[in-house]
């Protein structure tokens, strides 16, 4: 009992945080205000270590003056907000099966779902292009039934390709916190409504559902925020037309070698997804929501 | 049993998640430009650039460092072992470069010569301790030379131009095919704003190195009314072969290596000798201007220019070699037909890729960035 009353106090509870604090600011922090400090950097001429100039503003004068920049920036937040709320509607009913139906089952049938992520994200996109390509397995089906003479491409090289693979790619992060929160419900509150003769369409629209929300609305955000900066999907899957905002950045840190100029593009992103969370975040629901997470 | 069971599976099975999403974080990174050898990059591992005398490190790309590539320069110096460092692309070897991985070496693709050169990170090659430098033309000397200097060994060398399906499309005689709509959603092009532009300047006319702004903006406005017509823009050649083998792509600026893959599996296709000329390539060896090995590395680039190691590089690799003298080596017919080794005037209609500056590249690339950015 002292034991774990001294864990609670005193430096034995900084000890304990001390190795992520530390971790997180030397692999997060730093390199995040490295970036807001080279946004205002002219150039990268002179290597990355010299010090030797004066902040100027030029970079973001250059992303507001561009005609594309800020907009494919607004696009993807929308991508992003569909991505987020397809995979949450998908991994739902995943989810409340697990937690209230599966039974014992339940540990199997979770450890299927999570099966695909022992395999690496960028294999499981490429394998994607073997099903949605032009002589892929979906298109020889259609073709076989009869259904399709050409191949359907909007299926690969598109935007909807690109949403079709995230909420792939998403959908057990989406289905755990949610199955999560499931589990934390209190079955006896189902037993009351019942009782109290509630059907169970009511019981799930007035109990589990109000009490399943906070779970939704993390995994929502575990979907939405990394969405706006996904660059290697719309790389692979996108085509011509599926360009996201991260591929933008990344053109400017890898073939531009203008690190500034992405730099000041991430910036942008970063603070604006931070508004539109402060934002979101001070509306009533979604602030109730939080507090019972 | 079961309840109590369930949090610690949950519980497990979120961290196995999470560490599998981790290890995704780190492999979600493909290189945007493949490997010059051979279109794919290998993970060999990067060790510490040599630093004294007696080693010799090289910044290399990937499947140049196996010994058939540094033949004489082994044979001469059996006591030494060459240690190389690998780059997925020229962006990458330079940024790996300016940060200051230090080797002896560095090979990287014109136009990031002169980058090197103005950043002061390779110093001049002194051509009189080359014996094998006069076999090089001037056309590929000039290519190393800035103000009269020579700054590199130049040592590879490929064609860019129009790789068809001649079952979908007829013969191609100008670069103006890349933008016809008779074509949409069946052509792709290379993933790279300084080859965009010098596509569209040998198209129009304009000179890459030295564009004005309403000409840069022509270009811009040519590459965004060309979108809907391409299906993607490769950046290795893998894709881009696989596009060809399952005919969603018929047509597309393409390197020659990918043209010879693909007439080896026996696919209809042709590579276009463009009225404006085909665009060439070339890969070159600079020396670091702190090194202390400065006559070891260049004794390393002479073998470079050797007999054996250049026969090695036209057979193996399907890649042209500098020095004219070994292509006789070539029997085989279709690497003789994707180098256009039978035609001795092909490199004088060649447009070579023109030295840029730095703010010239940031430009072009911002350029192609507004055309993926654009709708």
């Amino acid at each position: 009992m002292r034991a774990a009353a001294d864990l609670r106090r005193g430096p034995a509870r900084w000890a304990l945080v001390l190795p992520l604090v530390i971790f997180l600011g030397v692999f997060f922090l730093v390199p995040v205000a490295l970036m807001g400090v080279f946004s205002f950097r002219p150039s990268l001429r002179g290597g990355v270590a010299n010090w030797d100039w004066d902040p100027v503003l030029d970079h973001y004068r250059t992303i507001a003056a561009s005609e594309s920049f800020l907009p494919l920036l607004g696009k993807s937040v929308l991508i992003a907000l569909l991505v987020g709320v397809v995979a949450t509607t998908l991994a739902y009913p995943v989810a409340y099966f697990l937690a209230f139906r599966a039974g014992r089952k339940a540990g199997l049938l979770l450890t299927i779902l999570i099966i695909p992520f022992w395999v690496s994200y960028l294999l499981r996109i490429i394998s994607w292009k073997v099903l949605l390509g032009p002589t892929g397995a979906i298109n020889s089906f259609l073709a076989w039934l009869g259904l399709i003479d050409q191949p359907v491409t909007i299926l690969l090289y598109s935007r909807t390709a690109v949403v079709i693979t995230l909420v792939y790619v998403w959908l057990p992060f989406v289905a755990l916190p949610i199955y999560a929160t499931m589990l934390r419900i209190d079955r006896r509150l189902l037993e009351a409504a019942s009782n109290l003769g509630a059907p169970p369409a009511t019981a799930f629209r007035r109990v589990t559902l109000p009490l399943s929300l906070p779970g939704v609305a993390a995994a929502f955000l575990m979907v939405f925020i990394p969405t706006v900066g996904e660059y290697v999907a719309p790389l692979l899957v996108g085509g011509s037309q599926g360009a996201l905002y991260g591929n933008i950045i990344e053109i400017f840190f890898g073939d531009g070698i203008n690190w500034p100029l992405g730099s000041a593009l991430a910036m942008v992103m970063a603070v604006g997804i931070l508004a539109l969370l402060f934002v979101l975040t001070r509306t009533r629901p979604v602030r109730r929501l939080l507090d019972d997470l | 049993m079961a309840n109590r069971l369930r949090g610690p599976i949950l519980v497990t099975l979120i961290l196995v998640v999470v560490a599998c999403g981790g290890d995704a974080a780190t492999t979600t990174a493909p290189s945007s430009v493949t490997t010059a050898a051979a279109g794919a990059t290998t993970a060999a591992g990067a060790t510490t650039a040599a630093t004294g005398t007696g080693e010799l490190s090289v910044l290399e790309w990937a499947f140049y460092e196996v010994p058939e590539m540094w033949v004489e320069f082994g044979e001469a110096h059996p006591e030494v072992t060459p240690v190389f460092n690998f780059g997925a692309s020229d962006p990458d070897i330079f940024a790996k470069y300016l940060a200051g991985s230090g080797e002896d070496i560095v090979h990287f693709y014109t136009p990031y010569l002169r980058f090197y050169v103005d950043e002061g990170l390779i110093q001049p090659i002194d051509t009189s301790k080359l014996s094998n430098w006069s076999k090089v033309p001037p056309l590929f000397a000039d290519s190393c030379t800035i103000d009269g200097t020579v700054y590199c060994v130049p040592w590879d060398w490929g064609f860019t131009s129009l790789l068809y399906n001649t079952d979908m499309i007829p013969e191609v005689t100008s670069w103006e095919a890349l933008f016809d709509d008779a074509y949409a959603g069946h052509v792709s092009t290379y993933d790279c704003g300084d080859c965009a532009v010098n596509i569209a300047g040998a198209l129009l006319g304009y000179d890459p190195t030295n564009l004005s702004p309403e000409q840069l903006e022509e270009i811009k406005q040519l590459y965004i009314d060309q979108k809907p017509n391409v299906l993607f823009y490769w950046a290795d050649e893998p894709t881009l072969e696989a596009g060809f083998t399952d005919e969603s792509i018929w047509l597309a600026y393409a390197w020659n290596g990918a043209y010879y893959r693909l007439l080896n599996a026996g696919l209809p296709v042709a590579y276009a000798d463009p009225v404006e000329g085909r665009e060439s390539w070339i890969g070159q060896y600079g020396i670091s201007a702190e090194t202390e090995n400065y006559d070891l590395a260049l004794e390393f680039l002479d073998g470079k220019l050797g007999e054996q190691t250049g026969t090695n590089l036209l057979v193996d690799y399907a890649y042209g070699h500098v020095v004219p003298d070994y292509f006789g080596a070539v029997t085989d017919e279709n690497l003789v037909t994707a180098l256009s080794l039978d035609d001795p005037t092909v490199l004088d209609r060649t447009n070579f890729t023109p030295q840029i500056s730095r703010e010239q590249l940031e430009e072009y690339v911002a350029m192609w960035a507004e055309v993926q950015a654009s709708s």
